[in-house]
């Protein structure tokens, strides 16, 4: 699945619309009637043919996952994701992720991601993961600022011939010993962690 | 109602749109039946959102349906063309002879040899067969064209070139991604005759050959040889398009050589490959030279501008329908691919030939360590499959070197220990025979495309750690802790030892290339790299241990036995190497320990290249990081509490005052010396230089100037070497 059109914004010959991020409304996927919203801004976007029960697979089992953006009423953009079991791990996944062109670089696409982390954070998911071509700065700068790491690079991932990078992102383990940092007198007592 | 499922050729339908024409007419047991009510019907029955579910059809299952008459789904949808391919060819597609016009034959024909070159380029860039080369409707009905000597020759030759690369590529059986390389999906690959390719392409080649002769000859002398009718019609164009076609049959013969040459067992047709490949490059060069003439003869008939085109003329070729395959492929519609222009595949086809010839220069009979330190440097260019394949292929066949010599005797010579090649108990040792199949494997591994390499290499870690505890534990249980005892004369104890050693300084030389190839794939950022060179620090020094472990070990050996004089000359030009190989290390250890401490000061006084993500810290990125090193305990005992130990206090003042980089140049200056007759390890070598030298003034520059200056701005480049970066220190 590809993460798309989300990030820089810049050079665009685009009009530019004019608002402020306080303008932007973040809604939690409600039903039906939010289906054809989220399959309109994908469809147009990404050149993967989705079928509609594609969609249906994320948002019905998932709800809380998927989250819209409204300017003004008009939807600008989606984020749509599922979590699971995954080799023993418990894992969230950014399955799909636009945001209208007039509308990018403004931190639309941050938001819509952060909340769905959140909720793959609070339900307990140990990880989240997703893939991006390797040429998509916008998502890698996104993504690498929430703390996602490049965790491969997959070849000819793509059928155009582009690479992708798996990213990444490991919450953190609650510790058992401590939460924070020894400073330089305890590391003498910590028998694990003698250099 | 009857027939709704079509109609007679000519009916209409809804919309003035004709029916397409009844496939399936009604019989005697059958009848058509309207199911339009019907179907309407169940469709009101279900609400908005509601959906059917059935032991077989849940959600996630549902997500492989097609959309029927989705353009995008549906391969059946006819966008437009033929059918088939007969009706393709029935309707003119591909005609035989390409004109009857014997100058616009010949034109037409080498547009088909151009395009079918760039569809070639194309396909081993990943793309399937079907969409390329094998939308050659010449190449679908190969019979067809036997008539036409020219075109059935170099449609022959080039199908047989497609099936031996397709079978090297299966052989070598890498199981990268490229896996849709060796997928054919019942194209006619091979045919009765192929084997005869080169002898039709000869004959076809003499007489061409003679043509040109005879166009160049004198005219007193061309009465002789009017009996050999010319090419084409046009005196003035005879020459041209001789030469034109020449090059291109002697380009496909010698490739098709230098594949025969590659898979010849034990690399014994290396250095004939070589000449082929030499001769291929210079048709290549005369291939490129003659766009020029084709360009000027086809001025103005429809070209294409010559960067995009896929023929040297710059006219659209005859003969090709991309869409004919789309239903035989898979069940969705191939995505649509751009091919490679022509230009753009005569580049791959250089590249191609350059690393092959490269390839054919490896010298047999080598140790296992300068076996890999070639694979290491021929990956450096970032050879495609084609070339990656052959290479495993000459270096792994039937389980031995190069097809040569046993992987035990491979392991004995890195031991220092040849003479152990012959003891049996040493072939059947349970150690011997499994890091045998070890060194295969990752032999092959450093063959793949360096993406799935480093995956592969960071698994194998495990297996290569593994062993080397195994090693340890055996060691120990029979000869109890007496790792740092001088070794007495009991053989099996050293063995083991030399065994063991060896074994671990492989594994960190695995970890050191899985970490240096993250550089490379562009995997780490730079708030990454302080942790990256910190680690890739730790293994360097360990490394370096157990290479000097091995080396103490081996003259200990050697000075034990007496050698002789002469073999004392061998050893030392031996030991220059590995000495040499030492201080490569200890540069390197410099230069990671500076650039992991620089960073780590410049992160605490300047606080740049800082993570602050909300969800995250650094410790879960280092956990990230290095999670098979850390799996594999390569090193042990390491960890991001170590690392934090060792940098937080990193300060740019005593950073500076550590002297790494010119530690480094220390080194690099001695080091020049002894890599002077080796081109690759001086250009290494040189790239250090500039790494260390312009670090240390970078180091300088912010020390001095004090780090809360805020329109200093430090960025990481790697302009110099791979996976050494250079700081540059700008003002904003």
């Amino acid at each position: 699945m590809a993460a798309e059109g989300a990030g820089d914004g810049g050079g665009r010959e685009e009009p530019v619309v004019v608002f402020s991020p306080s303008e932007i409304e973040y809604v939690s996927y409600g039903g039906e009637h939010h289906l054809p919203l989220i399959m309109g801004l994908v469809d147009d976007e990404l050149s993967e043919p989705y079928s509609i029960f594609t969609y249906r697979y994320f948002v019905y089992l998932w709800p809380n996952l998927t989250f819209l953006a409204f300017h003004k009423g008009k939807c600008v953009g989606t984020v749509v994701c599922k979590m699971g079991e995954h080799r023993n791990t418990f894992r969230g996944y950014i399955a799909m992720l636009v945001v209208i062109k007039p509308y990018r670089g403004k931190g639309i696409a941050t938001e819509l991601v952060t909340r769905s982390i959140c909720v793959m954070m609070e339900s307990g998911c140990e990880e989240v993961t997703l893939e991006a071509e390797v040429t998509n700065k916008g998502a890698l700068a996104l993504y690498g600022r929430l703390g996602f790491i490049r965790a491969k690079r997959l070849f000819r991932y793509y059928l155009n011939g582009v690479d992708a990078f798996r990213l990444k992102l490991l919450f953190p383990r609650p510790s058992p010993t401590f939460l924070a940092m020894p400073d330089k007198d305890d590391s003498q007592n910590q028998p694990d962690h003698h250099p | 109602m009857a027939n709704h499922g079509g109609g007679a050729a000519g009916e209409v339908g809804i919309g003035g749109r004709p029916l397409p024409p009844s496939s399936i007419p009604a019989g005697d047991q059958t009848v058509w039946a309207d199911a339009s009510p019907f179907i309407e019907a169940a469709c009101n029955d279900l609400q908005d959102g509601e959906l059917i579910h059935g032991e077989n059809f849940s959600l996630f299952a549902a997500m492989s349906a097609l959309e029927i008459m989705d353009p995008k789904m549906d391969s059946g949808v006819e966008n437009c063309g033929y059918c088939s391919v007969e009706e393709a060819i029935e309707n003119g597609a591909a005609p035989i002879p390409l004109s009857l016009d014997r100058t616009v034959d010949v034109q037409r024909t080498i547009d088909v040899m151009d395009h079918l070159l760039a569809c070639e380029a194309t396909w081993h860039r990943g793309h399937s067969l079907a969409q390329t080369v094998f939308s050659c409707i010449y190449l679908l009905r190969i019979e067809r064209t036997s008539s036409h000597a020219l075109l059935h020759s170099y449609c022959r030759i080039t199908r047989a070139t497609c099936n031996a690369i397709i079978s090297a590529v299966a052989d070598a059986r890498t199981h990268e991604e490229e896996d849709l390389f060796t997928m054919a999906y019942g194209l006619p690959l091979k045919g009765e005759g192929d084997e005869k390719c080169l002898s039709i392409l000869n004959s076809v080649e003499e007489t061409i050959s003679r043509q040109l002769r005879a166009c160049k000859a004198p005219s007193s002398k061309k009465k002789v040889l009017e009996d050999l009718e010319s090419l084409q019609t046009n005196p003035d164009l005879e020459e041209g398009y001789c030469r034109a076609l020449l090059c291109r049959l002697r380009f496909r013969k010698h490739f098709y050589h230098v594949l025969m040459c590659l898979r010849k067992p034990q690399g014994r047709g290396l250095e004939l490959a070589r000449k082929h490949v030499a001769s291929c490059l210079s048709e290549l060069a005369f291939i490129y030279k003659s766009l020029e003439f084709l360009r000027s003869v086809s001025h103005g008939s429809a070209q294409e501008d010559v960067e995009n085109s896929t023929t040297a003329s710059g006219c659209r070729p005859v003969g090709f329908d991309v869409s004919l395959n789309s239903k035989l492929s898979a069940p969705t519609p191939p995505r649509a691919i751009r091919l490679l222009s022509w230009k753009k595949a005569v580049g791959y086809f250089e590249k191609l030939l350059h690393d092959l010839d490269v390839l054919c220069a490896f010298t047999l009979d080598p140790m296992l360590e300068d076996t890999l330190r070639f694979v290491v440097q021929f990956q450096k260019s970032q050879p495609d499959l084609i070339a990656r394949a052959h290479l495993q292929l000459l270096l792994v066949q039937d389980g031995k070197l190069c097809g040569r010599d046993f992987f035990y005797d491979v392991i004995s010579k890195a031991l220092a220990l040849p003479e152990l090649a012959k003891d049996q108990e040493f072939q059947k040792n349970e150690f011997v025979v499994q890091l045998g199949q070890l060194v295969i494997n990752l032999l092959k591994i450093l063959c793949t495309n360096s993406a799935w390499q480093r995956r592969k290499l960071g698994k194998i870690l495990q297996d290569w750690s593994v062993i080397s505890i195994q090693l340890e534990l055996a060691f120990k249980r029979e000869f109890g802790e007496m790792l740092n005892v001088s070794i007495d004369e009991n053989v099996c104890m050293k063995v083991s030892k030399h065994l063991l050693i060896w074994a671990q300084e492989q594994t960190y030389w695995i970890a050191s290339r899985f970490l240096t190839l993250g550089f490379e794939l562009e995997l780490y950022s730079p708030t990454d790299y302080c942790m990256v060179y910190w680690y890739m620090y730790v293994v360097f020094v360990k490394l370096l241990e157990k290479m000097q472990m091995r080396i103490a070990a081996s003259s200990d050996n050697s000075r034990r036995k007496g050698k002789k004089k002469r073999d004392h000359a061998k050893d030392s030009g031996r030991d220059a190497g590995v000495s040499s190989s030492c201080l490569l290390l200890q540069c390197y250890i410099f230069l990671s320990e500076g650039l992991a401490m620089m960073l780590a000061a410049l992160c605490n006084d300047c606080k740049v290249f800082q993570m602050t993500g909300p969800f995250n810290g650094e410790e879960e990125r280092f956990i990230q990081q290095f999670e098979l090193l850390q799996k594999a305990q390569v090193p042990e005992h390491i960890s991001y509490y170590l690392f934090k130990e060792s940098t937080v206090h990193a300060r740019l003042f005593n950073v500076a005052k550590h002297n790494y980089f010119r530690e480094a140049q220390r080194i690099i200056a001695s080091l020049k010396g002894s890599f002077s007759g080796e081109p690759d390890k001086l250009l290494e070598v040189r790239q250090l230089e500039q790494v260390a030298e312009h670090n240390r003034i970078a180091l300088n520059v912010v020390n001095q100037v004090g780090g809360q200056d805020p329109s200093l701005r430090v960025s990481l480049e790697f302009t110099h070497h791979p996976y050494f970066a250079v700081a540059v220190v700008k003002r904003s």
